[in-house]
């Protein structure tokens, strides 16, 4: 069970404190929506704001994209850049992309402060929706979450609502194993124990599918895209100054025509670009405005990754990048 | 394609190959200079290495209408960037496994060991590929056309 009120506390007090002695130039951190339970990026730049850091199950955007920007801002001519760290409010997922980022030589050790945060799992806002059908609109934005163990309290003013975490937890905080962050600074919360699970327990049906039968899945899947990228933009991990797919000279790779093989293309690429990296933060599917099981691609090779080659992303930092690295005895069967 | 009227068993396959400059298109070259009959259905295009095959170009390939790709390189331990073809193999093990889980036939993939001197067994290997390509029929899945 988690207090996610003596949590706010903490991260406020540790961005107050930070501010005030100049140690860091700003924090990225959650806030409260305006008309919205749901919980949105804030910059904070000033001690007095300090106040506003939220914290609670709804914080679901995986912050470290805006780290990624901060450290590929150029300075201006003549200017001197402010190479102050940036303090920053992590789950254990969003932490698990700060070693990756680290390992790949993105952000620097230096420029991050961490506040790491336990999670037992964020709550998906379209299942919250569905849960809140019977409430009021206009309480909706003032609803409180608590956490109940098997359940999710929801508190308004009218008779509190007691949802089991299954109908309302995202999909990756179902399978997911690391509840504590990797990397911090600073440890916010009570070390929570370690549940040994299948973590691939979510792809096992489409495994046991026929190959036809998982092209109509993913046909019928991928058909739906609409090539919006915002599963790219989202994505910390997707970095390229220009990607591939923005890209026309000198070879335009994929056309901007949405239809199925250019979608398969897509997608099946982003997937191999991930491959080995992807520490399943969820950004992707959270965006997609058309549903797709994006992370389903991802993964698929995050486990063939680390079946074929021991390949586990964002646990160490002192860890070989998956296609930097090779082994001699990588297997190869089928390779005549 | 050109003979859409015709039979079945006039369909040719179009097989994609990248084939490292050092070891495989030597082995192909050779295998045409000692005058080695392989299967017409295959477009060689000549890569630096094994090392350098992007998945993106098999799978461009693939969405351009390939019906088969074969990536050949330097048996392991031979490149002569010491290192190419360990990582190729990994890469492309990989990209075999996501056409596995796309529902895309994987065996329309072919990876391959080639050595300058194995020009036999670069016949060999085109031949037994464009015999399961051909019992596959054409590829659609990527592609989205006809055939």
């Amino acid at each position: 069970m988690t207090d996610y009120k003596a949590l706010e506390k903490q991260i406020q007090d540790q961005a107050r404190q930070w501010l005030e002695s100049g140690e860091v130039k700003y924090v990225i951190g959650f806030e409260k929506g305006d008309n919205s339970p749901v919980c949105r990026p804030v910059f904070i730049y000033k001690p007095e704001d300090a106040g506003k850091l939220a914290w609670g199950p709804l914080c679901n955007n995986n912050l470290t994209k805006y780290l990624v920007e901060e450290v590929q801002i150029k300075p201006k001519k003549g200017e001197e850049p402010d190479l102050r760290p940036v303090g920053i409010v992590v789950k254990p997922c969003d932490s698990k992309t700060i070693v990756e980022l680290m390992k790949e030589n993105i952000v620097p050790r230096e420029r991050v402060k961490i506040i790491g945060v336990i999670s037992e799992g964020t709550i998906n806002p379209k299942a919250l929706d569905k849960a809140l059908k019977d409430v009021p609109l206009d309480k909706i934005a003032g609803i409180q979450i608590l956490d109940g163990g098997d359940n999710f309290t929801i508190k308004y003013d009218g008779e509190p609502l007691s949802v089991p975490k299954d109908e309302l937890l995202n999909g990756k905080c179902k399978v997911c194993v690391v509840h504590n962050p990797v990397v911090y600074d600073i440890f916010v919360g009570d070390k929570v124990t370690q549940i040994d699970k299948d973590e691939f327990e979510d792809i096992a049906d489409l495994e046991a599918m026929s190959d036809e039968e998982r092209y109509e899945y993913w046909k019928e899947q991928l058909s739906k895209c609409i090539r919006c990228y915002a599963c790219r933009d989202t994505c910390p991990l997707c970095y390229c100054e220009e990607c591939v797919f923005d890209r026309t000279k000198p070879y335009n790779w994929n056309e901007k025509t949405v239809d199925l093989p250019e979608n398969f293309f897509y997608h099946m690429v982003r997937a191999m670009h991930l491959a080995g990296r992807c520490v399943d933060c969820g950004g992707c599917e959270r965006v997609c405005p058309m549903d797709i099981p994006i992370r389903k691609l991802n993964r698929f090779l995050l486990k063939r990754a680390k079946e074929r080659f021991k390949v586990v992303p964002g646990i160490n930092v002192e860890d070989k990048a998956m296609f930097g690295d090779y082994d001699i005895d990588d297997p190869g069967e089928g390779i005549k | 394609m050109e003979d859409e009227g015709g039979a079945k068993e006039s369909w040719e396959p179009k097989i994609i190959g990248f084939f490292c400059n050092w070891c495989s298109y030597a082995g192909a070259d050779l295998a045409g200079t000692s005058r080695i009959q392989y299967p017409t259905t295959i477009r060689i295009i000549k890569v630096m290495c094994s090392g350098r095959v992007n998945p993106q170009f098999v799978l461009k390939a693939f969405q351009e209408g390939a019906d088969g790709v074969l990536v050949s390189g330097c048996h392991p331990g031979d490149c002569h960037y010491i290192e190419g073809n360990y990582h190729a193999r990994r890469k492309l093990t990989l990209m075999e496994d996501l056409l596995e889980f796309t529902g895309v036939d994987p065996s329309r993939f072919q990876m391959s060991w080639v050595s300058a001197s194995e020009g036999q067994k670069f016949a060999e290997v085109v031949t037994e590929f464009t015999e399961r390509i051909k019992k596959l029929g054409p590829q659609t899945k990527l592609s989205g056309g006809e055939g």
